[in-house]
């Protein structure tokens, strides 16, 4: 871990506590500050790990090990995989119950989940054939 | 593919940790690679024959039925 992260990560803090602090004035609705709540929680936790990962070497050791480890990026790509099916088949299911329930929007909104699925499927295909 | 990363580990008297270290991947990868759970990259079958002080084929067993 570098500098960079850890910058990020107090950029992330500093962003989530603006947006909490407009949220309270009232400048913002509730979105934006609970967005900022969410990138304080994010940036905080991050930073504890960038801390603990410069102290602690059995940390760092386990982190790297994970990192490295090429079953660990081959589980990873595995379950992203099997996250884009089961998002396709819920998402194609779904565009068939909301057309029978006659919620038009919400059967718009899975297909068309369906089709952006697809098309970035397709393009990153074509992007992966030519680099390997 | 099956390989005799056990039996030859074991004969070296190596744990499992120690293997993993020296290969800079997690235990849990050495299990899955005795087990026949997972099947290595070729760089990381080199590492391990490397590491055995054998070669590729000595360890990992190709079987031609398997791979079809």
């Amino acid at each position: 871990m570098n500098n960079k992260r850890m910058i990020a990560s107090v950029i992330e803090i500093v962003l989530g506590l603006v947006l909490i602090i407009l949220g309270h004035l009232g400048k913002i609705d509730d979105y934006w500050s609970g967005m900022g709540g969410g990138l304080l929680a994010v940036g905080v936790l991050r930073l504890i790990q960038q801390f603990r990962y410069k102290n602690n070497a059995t940390y760092q050791e386990a982190v790297d090990t994970e990192r490295s480890d090429e079953r660990n990026r081959f589980l990873g790509m595995k379950a992203w995989s099997w996250a884009g099916y089961l998002f396709l088949l819920i998402a194609a299911a779904g565009s068939i119950v909301f057309k029978l329930l006659n919620e038009e929007k919400l059967m718009f909104a899975a297909s068309g989940s369906v089709c952006l699925l697809i098309v970035l499927y397709w393009m990153s295909y074509l992007i992966v054939r030519k680099k390997y | 593919m099956k390989n005799r990363i056990e039996e030859i580990r074991k004969a070296k008297g190596i744990r499992q940790e120690e293997l993993a270290k020296t290969l800079g991947v997690s235990r849990q990868t050495i299990s899955s690679l005795e087990n026949g759970r997972y099947n290595p990259s070729i760089l990381l079958a080199y590492k391990v024959a490397r590491c055995f002080g054998m070669t590729i084929e000595e360890v990992f067993l190709f079987d031609e039925e398997e791979s079809v």
